[in-house]
């Protein structure tokens, strides 16, 4: 579906994910709750949180990709004017790849093995085109070209006679073909060392500049969440627990996941610390009820067994989580 | 106690290490970093004795450790242990992590590290003494690897590799596979094991904020070559080598406000 103009409405919001809901059919436990975000044009948006929150999954159903298993109980996610959730198999083929662009951490198995490089890039685009060979390859060599690699060479490559840096920018390339309006990357660094991965971030910095597309970036390294985003969403068990501008909300962390999750990461130092301050509790330890981070909250306290609403700080900032309330109580008693 | 002497060693007739020489004191902390690629997994694994070098030697406790044979071979192994990135493909997926845990003490029945005196006959007891020295819950004894997370599975790996109580620990990418706040407890808990059982540590990354807070002097390899060589201290020093800059320029933050 083409669509012309953005209502001003939406404020040039071009995804919108409204109280989504995902639930495992058999065992019904939930894994995503009343999730609710948006991207607007433009923007690189960060999601971060530990392994096992719900990032994924989240950029699984953006792209109407999600396993028999699962089941979506309640919620929309729109791009643009098209409600994903509703949209056929087919449809969403169309959106995927050409609306919707995802780059995941596996940019190893992107390309099948004992396949040119080449020869991939022309079955990708002959899918979604109606032209020859030869054209397709002319496409190929332009965008292999965008990504700054050698693109005669990687066309004529083995997936495996490439990097791992070099194979991401392929992918990236192959990606971007159809010009996206948003690009989801998961991860996309994760398996890189510091210097390619950095190389990789600018290289979507400077093609959102150019395709005038929005990136979804996910990452549990905070530090690109930093260096990159002007939006971020904290999750944990499958909640969006803070969200707001990147610079309010690291600057003025709320939730006090998002806390521990700061004070926890590794950074150069100029004085170098004894020991890193850790979070109590496993990873993904997850209360049923209530706030589901209440397992392993240092501030844990009697309200915290009660459904947590969100409550904003600002038009920029929200979160969710009970020390909020009582702290506006607290201020409320002793005035 | 670890003399590795000019050594160099090509795959392809390409370069993977060339001329690289270090050393290792007792209870000291060495960190390798580099970009992928540049020669610090073939370091490591000349120094395990899995490869060996084409020209220059490595001296382990005082003897050459590519020219040992039979018995000696097997005496240095003891005193040389590692953990790898991996968690998952470290550990044995068909055993009880307790019994991977204890293994290599079974392969050394002589071998009585100075924490297991206690409990050198009893093999479930040696077990229970290492997971808690890794900060393991004992419910954990009874499972398999993949009923683990792989924090979990990397303190298993880290128990595994103090079990014999070894001279020098080599670490490849020990948290890379890791999740932020995971990372930041299995490092936590490698130092303090380091300090605790004067381990010297060989410690393999390509994040140098993990290298800086686990070690006392640097290597910074790029295309085989070491480049540059200091004192931790000296990392934001104006007289690094311009490489060694550069991974410190892509490894900050931006200030927020
Ligand atoms: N068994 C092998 N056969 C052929 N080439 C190899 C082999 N092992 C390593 N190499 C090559 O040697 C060089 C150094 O590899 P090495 O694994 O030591 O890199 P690294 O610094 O550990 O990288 P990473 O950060 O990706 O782990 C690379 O060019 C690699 O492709
Ligand atoms: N197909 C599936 N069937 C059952 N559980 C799933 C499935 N996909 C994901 N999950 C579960 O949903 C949760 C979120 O997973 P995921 O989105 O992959 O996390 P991450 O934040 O690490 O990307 C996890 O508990 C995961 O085990
Ligand atoms: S709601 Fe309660 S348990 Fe949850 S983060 Fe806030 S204080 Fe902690
Ligand atoms: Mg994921
Ligand atoms: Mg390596």
């Amino acid at each position: 579906m083409i669509e012309n103009n953005t209502p001003a409405t939406c404020e040039n919001n071009l995804l919108v994910v409204e109280n989504l809901s995902v639930i495992i059919r058999n065992s019904r436990e939930k894994l995503i709750r009343n999730l609710h975000f948006s991207i607007s044009q433009g923007e690189i948006f960060g999601l971060v949180g530990e392994s096992g929150s719900g990032k994924s999954l989240t950029a699984t159903v953006i792209l109407g990709m999600i396993s028999k298993s699962l089941e979506v109980t309640s919620g929309s996610v729109k791009l643009g004017q098209s409600e994903i959730t509703s949209l056929s198999e087919r449809e969403l083929r169309n959106i995927r790849g050409k609306e919707i662009a995802y780059l995941s951490q596996n940019y190893q198995s992107f390309f099948t093995p004992f396949i040119k490089v080449g020869q991939q890039f022309i079955e990708i685009i002959r899918c979604h085109t109606d032209i020859s060979r030869k054209e397709a390859k002319k496409v190929a060599i332009h965008w292999l070209n965008k990504v700054h690699l050698p693109a005669e060479r990687v066309f004529n490559s083995f997936p495996d006679e490439l990097s791992g840096g070099q194979l991401q920018r392929a992918s990236i390339a192959s990606a971007i073909m159809f010009q996206p309006r948003l690009i989801i990357a998961d991860e996309p660094t994760t398996a890189l060392d510091v210097l390619t991965g950095e190389r990789i971030l600018d290289l979507l910095s400077e093609l959102k500049e150019e395709l005038n597309c929005s990136i979804l970036l996910i990452s549990h390294d905070l530090k690109h969440i930093i260096n990159r985003t002007q939006t971020v969403g904290v999750m944990y068990g499958g909640q969006i627990v803070e969200i707001g501008k990147t610079s309010a909300v690291l600057s003025n962390p709320i939730h006090p996941y998002t806390n521990l999750l700061l004070q926890s990461r590794l950074r150069l130092n100029k004085h170098i610390q004894h020991e890193l301050p850790t979070m109590l509790g496993e990873p993904g330890s997850m209360a049923e009820e209530g706030c589901p981070f209440s397992k392993r909250c240092p501030s844990v306290m009697k309200s915290c067994s009660n459904i947590v609403p969100m409550s904003s700080l600002g038009s920029h900032h929200s979160a969710a989580c009970h020390l909020m309330n009582a702290e506006r109580e607290e201020r409320y008693v002793t005035r | 106690m670890l003399h590795v002497n000019s050594i160099s060693k090509t795959y392809h007739s390409k370069a993977a290490l060339s001329d690289i020489s270090l050393t290792v004191q007792p209870g000291e902390s060495i960190g390798v970093i580099g970009e992928s690629g540049s020669g610090k997994s073939t370091l490591g694994k000349i120094i395990l004795g899995l490869e060996k070098p084409e020209q220059g030697d490595v001296h382990f406790r005082g003897s050459n450790l590519h020219t040992l044979k039979g018995q000696a071979l097997k005496a240095s192994r003891r005193h040389l242990q590692i953990v790898f990135q991996d968690p998952a493909g470290s550990l044995n997926p068909k055993l009880l992590v307790w019994k991977s845990v204890v293994e290599p003490l079974e392969n050394f029945p002589d071998v009585i590290p100075s924490f297991l005196k206690e409990v050198r006959h009893d093999r479930k007891k040696m077990a229970e003494v290492l997971f808690q020295k890794v900060g393991l819950s004992s419910e954990l004894l009874e499972r398999y690897p993949h009923q683990l997370s792989g924090g979990q599975k990397q303190r298993i790996a880290v128990a595994r590799g103090i079990s014999l109580e070894p001279d020098l620990l080599v670490c490849d990418e020990p948290t890379s596979s890791l999740d932020v706040s995971v990372q930041a407890q299995v490092l936590n808990l490698l130092k303090k094991l380091q300090r605790d059982l004067n381990l010297s540590l060989l410690f393999i990354s390509h994040d140098i904020a993990a290298v800086q807070f686990m070690c006392e002097r640097i290597v910074v390899l790029k295309e085989g070559l070491a480049v540059d060589s200091f004192l931790t201290e000296d990392l934001f020093s104006e007289s690094r080598h311009p490489y060694t800059r550069l991974l410190v320029e892509m490894s900050m933050e931006q200030e927020y406000k």
